[in-house]
């Protein structure tokens, strides 16, 4: 429980160091900004963006709709990283994800919704799944290293979507400015494009739940929190190490794939090129930021939809610049991680030695 | 008829060989960066958030002063800025090199995002009104290429020079992959680090005032495109040897070129975006082969930790 206690605390200093470094790129941007005739400075950055993510008259609803894709995705990338893979390619296996369950809710128009839908959901996981699985093929089989290729895997599948979004799957009665795929079918959706439903928020609390139940109650969940931790030690227990990385891979981009389908289905209702292009690192950020643990990261989840409904409320209704959310997002992922202080461990080491003389 | 044929294609040639110095220079510096850091026991995810720091700076310096120098200088300042913020981060804090180069290269897209937006208000790019100097006419054809082209090789063999002939070079290699060895002849891999990721910066700056002023003069958001990670996988398939890993470079640059080419060439029968994941395609595939030939990559327990405690 102490334990516990210290690295929330840690997680929560660091975020804080995360923001004021923000503060100071915000105070200076602000200040830069006066030229072009609309100064800002760093509070009202932060007040506006306490309003678009709570303050505000729906803006809550608006947070929680970012949230729950953001929660599923980040549920699979703690899987990952919890067997010790760094499975960074959340974002290519989102968009593939995506982009096969828009192939099946496309090609299947005029089904009855009750196959279409669930198909749909098959489509989109596999997808994910399978953009997961070839680095973790790479990884088992050869030593690939997981970190560049899932990378690479995400900028493969960023051009694969303006593929098919500008070809087989465009839109014809689109203007070409925008490449996008037909609307989906109103009687497929699972949500309005406001984002919210029951649909989406039991797929999330179904996934939260199995999530936890499979992290912290069953032999794989303890197999592969040791397997990050101390590989060796698994295979000296019996267990298959590259069995269980890669089902970590697979669960992980199946997770980022679902998410991927909720997105077409539910707010997005299309397939649009180039969509949320930072919902992966988001995720990636979400689970560290809960040091993997499946609760904490619902928790995070809030907070970092929140970050994302303030990131379209910025620029349309206080005229800031949206980019304010990728800076704090990206601080606190240089922060995160960190484990100490210069200083910090002398003192600590300081009182234990004053202890043990006393 | 033959000759007619050579002259038709000579020209084509020449124009393959520029494509790819374009495409490939800026490459090949940024990748210079993560060799240094790579040998100093980093690796180096920050690349791509330099080297788009190095463009929007050397073009916001040249806009703002008409001053080809403080564009530059402005882009070093800056990349060896956010090169000290990233060692402090892995050194001092001990962060997980991974996400906090990749956190690094989210600050740089985000912050040249912010900083155009707010210097010149919501456009979507910058136009330099000139850019690097060119070589001139005295080059023929390849007089349209800038000076930092005909650096590219001299600084690549300058590093092989400093990383393999010298006492720094050995002892930053040394540190990077034994530091109680290299503590042990009383070297300091922190301090070597430092020194090593601060000429990334600057490399880095030259990367991203090649890519912005070379030939386009221009600065449009996330322009780098992935060139960053491209680099550090650059790195990876030349096992970290300057030259190995600038001819690494230079493979994917090809690969881009020919992209380009057959584009040209073949027009709307080839899908131009699936061409443009070729050089993607030529990094997983030259990474595993790499990890083949020397039996796996090492990163398997460490994934990138520093061991130095």
């Amino acid at each position: 429980m102490k334990t516990r206690l210290i690295a929330v605390l840690r997680a929560l200093a660091f975020v804080l160091l995360a923001l004021v470094l923000c503060g100071v790129i915000f105070e200076f941007a602000g200040r830069a900004a006066s030229t072009a005739g609309n100064p800002y400075s760093a509070i009202l950055m932060f007040q506006s963006i306490a309003e678009g993510a709570i303050l505000n008259r729906g803006a809550w609803q608006d947070s929680l709709r970012w949230a729950l894709p953001l929660f599923i995705t980040a549920s699979g990338v703690a899987i990952s990283f919890r067997c010790g893979y760094f499975n960074v390619g959340a974002q290519g296996q989102f968009y593939v994800g995506a982009i096969a369950a828009t192939f099946v809710v496309d090609g299947m128009r005029g089904a009855p919704a009750a196959l279409v839908i669930p198909l749909t959901f098959v489509a989109g996981i596999l997808g994910g799944a399978v953009w997961a699985l070839w680095p973790g093929v790479l990884r088992v089989k050869s030593g690939t290293d997981e970190v560049i290729t899932t990378l690479m895997g995400n900028f493969i599948a960023g051009l694969l979507l303006v593929y098919v979004t500008a070809g087989i799957l465009k839109d014809p009665s689109g203007t070409g400015q925008v490449m996008a795929s037909r609307p989906v079918a109103a009687a497929y959706r699972i949500s309005t494009s406001s984002g919210l439903s029951p649909t989406i928020i039991v797929i999330a609390v179904i996934v939260g739940v199995a999530m936890w139940l499979l992290v912290n109650r069953t032999a794989f969940g303890v197999l592969s929190s040791l397997a990050g931790r101390n590989p060796i030690m698994v295979v000296w227990q019996g267990a298959r190490l590259s069995r269980l990385g890669l089902a970590g891979f697979v669960l992980s981009g199946g997770l980022a794939g679902l998410a991927g389908t909720v997105e077409v289905l539910g707010p997005n209702g299309r397939l649009v090129s180039g969509f949320l292009p930072t919902h992966g690192f988001t995720a990636i950020l979400i689970a560290l930021v809960a040091s993997l643990s499946i609760a904490g990261t619902a928790i995070v989840s809030l907070f970092f939809g929140g970050l994302a409904a303030a990131g379209l409320y910025l620029p349309v209704l206080v005229g800031l610049p949206a980019a304010a959310i990728d800076i704090i997002n990206a601080a606190i992922a240089l922060f995160i991680t960190a484990r100490t202080w210069p200083g910090l461990e002398r003192l600590f080491k300081h009182r234990a030695a004053a202890a043990g003389g006393g | 008829m033959r000759s007619a044929l050579r002259r038709d294609r000579e020209p084509k040639v020449d124009q393959f060989v520029i494509e790819t110095l374009r495409y490939g220079t800026p490459l090949v510096y940024v990748t210079m960066a993560g060799v240094l850091a790579s040998r100093s026991g980093i690796w180096h995810l920050g690349l791509e958030g330099l080297m788009i720091v190095g463009c929007c700076a050397s073009v916001i310096g040249v806009v703002e002063t008409q001053s080809i120098v403080v564009g530059l200088g402005l882009a070093i300042v800056l990349c060896v800025l956010g090169s000290v913020l990233l060692w402090f981060v892995i050194e001092k804090l001990r962060a997980n090199p991974i996400i906090a180069g990749l956190g690094l290269t989210g600050l740089g897209l985000g912050g040249t995002d912010l900083a155009v937006q707010s210097i010149y208000g919501s456009q979507a790019s910058v136009n330099a009104p000139f850019g690097l100097p060119r070589l001139g006419p005295a080059f023929g054809p390849y007089g349209v290429l800038s000076v930092l082209v005909v650096l590219m090789p001299i600084i690549v063999f300058a590093l092989w020079l400093l990383l393999r002939r010298t006492r720094f070079g050995l002892r930053l290699a040394a540190s990077g992959e034994h530091p109680f060895a290299a503590r042990s002849v009383g070297a300091k891999p922190p301090r070597l680090r430092l020194i090593a990721l601060c000429l990334g910066g600057v490399l880095c700056a030259l990367g991203g005032t090649e890519l912005a002023l070379g030939s386009l003069q221009i600065f449009a958001y996330g322009m780098t495109a992935g060139r960053g990670f491209m680099g550090f996988s650059a790195v990876i398939f030349g096992a970290a040897h300057p030259i190995g890993s600038a001819a690494a470079a230079l493979f994917f640059a090809v690969v881009g070129a020919l992209g380009i080419r057959a584009q040209l060439i073949f027009g709307d029968q080839v899908p131009h975006d699936l061409l443009l994941t070729l050089p993607y395609i030529a990094t997983v595939a030259g990474v595993w082969l790499s990890g083949r030939l020397r039996g796996g990559a090492r990163a398997a327990a460490t994934f990138g930790e520093l061991r130095d405690y």
